[in-house]
């Protein structure tokens, strides 16, 4: 179980997210294909981050007990998209929820 | 300090490709300023056309100290470590200053690249996705897949990850860039012919041209990178010969779809190369009788595209259409498509046990093909009766292969 520790994590966090998300209409709730897009382009181009610094020996996989033990490449563990993506989607409700907190005290200002 | 290095080059993409897209959001801004009426539906669109720029700095700074938070630890649990000699030292908390250029590049370019997205006045991404699936051609997709994924996997006979993203590669962005820029650079014809519009090709709007093209680009060049950077030279140039086979057949000027054999030889490429690709990125030897056999695939391509080119002569022509087909006529294409899948059927008999067994998958396409010996320029349209069992041959015949390839597998491992 407990090698199920930082996929759960990563996965409850996407979730809480896509909560957030849900609630307040930020990101795939207003306008999911072009979330989707987001998401995809966002990951893939971390996962190109991580394949060069991989390929430079520069990143090496842990040893922790709390990964599957799964390696879907040398030195990536199977968690590793899955915290790509949770990066991605954190970043995009942060800044469509900022906007959106911004947008409520601008509209308030002008009352 | 090599990771610095890296880090700074991802982060100067992220500023590139952020600047191009704030660009192109501002002049579709413009364009919408222009044509718009003054009215608060217009006023609501532009509200949401720019970047936020306040919003990007609160999420900077909540996903900078999340980073410290997180990334601490993550690397106190072990999840990751780094050579400690390519890394500068400066840390925050456990966490490399390196590693604050990840959140730093997304807060850079993914809500540009969400703004431009929904910037867009006259396409809907929502739409855009709908219409690549379909130019995409799902129906198709397992033709490029399973020769790279056969190819690849009798070479190394494993499955490692380079398996899994070159089939992925060949299963859907490969087949997007080749049917997309086909049905961009086809629309003049497309629409004139019955057959577009369903199963064996798509229509696509004019005004989706453009956003088609790029989400070709987009979608192909990540993969390219890395099945580039993992290849040998002999294996660069087979993707070399891929993704020029791709490009030229449709695309303006090459046009090679239009030149008569020279269409048949760019088509049957388009399902050799990825096979050819698989092989060479596996590392396998190039031995002659492995020559045979691709060069069996290719006969087969070039008899499959030619054939298919016969049910398209009339509206082919009517566009000015030129291909193998019309050039030659129905029946002589007719004749050298039999030729061809003759060919490819005797090729299979001179190559190792169990190659010889798949010479029989060329009779059912010579029984397909040949009650249309005596098709004119006038009937030519219906071999599409022909080609309709065409498709679903395939999935026979791809199903036969696949039991020769386990049985060629068993028999050279015991």
């Amino acid at each position: 179980m407990s090698h199920f520790a930082y996929l759960g994590a990563l996965l409850v966090g996407m979730t809480s997210m896509l909560l957030i998300d849900y609630r307040f209409r930020l990101f795939f709730w207003r306008d999911a294909a072009s979330a989707a897009l987001v998401a995809v382009a966002g990951t893939v181009f971390l996962l190109l981050w991580d394949a060069a610094g991989i390929a430079g020996g520069i990143f090496i996989r842990g040893t922790s007990e709390a990964m599957l033990g799964i390696d879907i490449a040398p030195q990536m563990p199977l968690e590793e998209p899955f915290f790509l993506m949770f990066l991605v989607l954190c970043t995009m409700i942060l800044y469509t929820g900022a906007e959106g907190v911004l947008r409520h005290y601008r509209e308030r200002g002008d009352l | 300090m090599k990771y610095a290095l890296l880090s700074l080059a991802f982060l100067l993409l992220a500023v590139g490709l952020s600047l191009i897209l704030r660009r192109a959001s501002m002049k579709a801004r413009g364009a919408q300023t222009d044509t718009a009426p003054t009215s608060t539906a217009w006023r609501g669109t532009v509200r949401i056309a720019g970047v936020n720029e306040g919003a990007v700095l609160i999420a900077s700074a909540a996903l900078l100290v999340l980073t410290a938070v997180f990334d601490s630890l993550m690397i106190a649990s072990n999840l990751f470590t780094y050579s400690e000699s390519l890394i500068s030292g400066i840390r925050v908390g456990l966490a490399p200053i390196e590693d604050f250029a990840y959140p730093v590049a997304m807060v850079i370019l993914l809500p540009a690249l969400w703004v431009f997205l929904r910037s867009q006045p006259a396409i809907s991404v929502r739409l855009l996705l709908k219409h690549a699936f379909v130019v995409s051609r799902p129906v198709s997709w397992i033709n490029t897949a399973f020769p790279f994924a056969a190819g690849y996997l009798m070479s190394t006979r494993e499955v490692d990850w380079i398996l899994v993203v070159g089939t992925l590669y060949y299963l859907v962005p490969y087949n997007l860039a080749m049917y997309g820029i086909n049905d961009v650079f086809d629309y003049e014809s497309d629409i004139n012919n019955p057959r577009k519009g369903g199963l064996e090709g798509a229509l696509l709007p004019p005004s989706y041209h453009q956003p088609m093209l790029w989400l070709c680009w987009w979608s192909n060049v990540p993969f390219l990178v890395i099945l580039l950077a993992v290849g040998s030279p002999l294996s660069v140039l087979a993707f070399a010969i891929s993704t020029f086979a791709v490009i030229a057949y449709s695309a303006p000027i090459l046009r090679f779809k239009e030149r008569p054999f020279l269409d048949s030889l760019t088509s049957s490429t388009h399902f050799v190369s990825p096979a050819l690709v698989g092989m060479t990125v596996a590392g396998a030897q190039l031995d002659a009788s492995v020559a045979v056999l691709l060069l069996s695939f290719f006969c087969w391509g070039i008899a499959a595209h030619a054939f298919g080119a016969v049910q398209d002569i009339g509206p082919d022509r009517e566009a000015g259409i030129g291909s193998v087909a019309t050039v030659v006529g129905a029946r002589k294409t007719v004749v050298f498509s039999l030729v061809m899948w003759g060919v490819a059927g005797l090729l299979m008999l001179s190559t190792p046990w169990p190659g010889p067994l798949a010479a029989v998958l060329a009779l059912p396409y010579l029984i397909n093909c040949a009650p249309y010996l005596r098709v004119t320029d006038e009937t030519a349209a219906t071999t599409n009766a022909a080609w309709r069992r065409f498709i679903w041959l395939n999935y026979a015949s791809g199903f036969l292969v696949t039991l020769l390839l386990i049985l060629e597998w068993t028999t050279r491992s015991s």
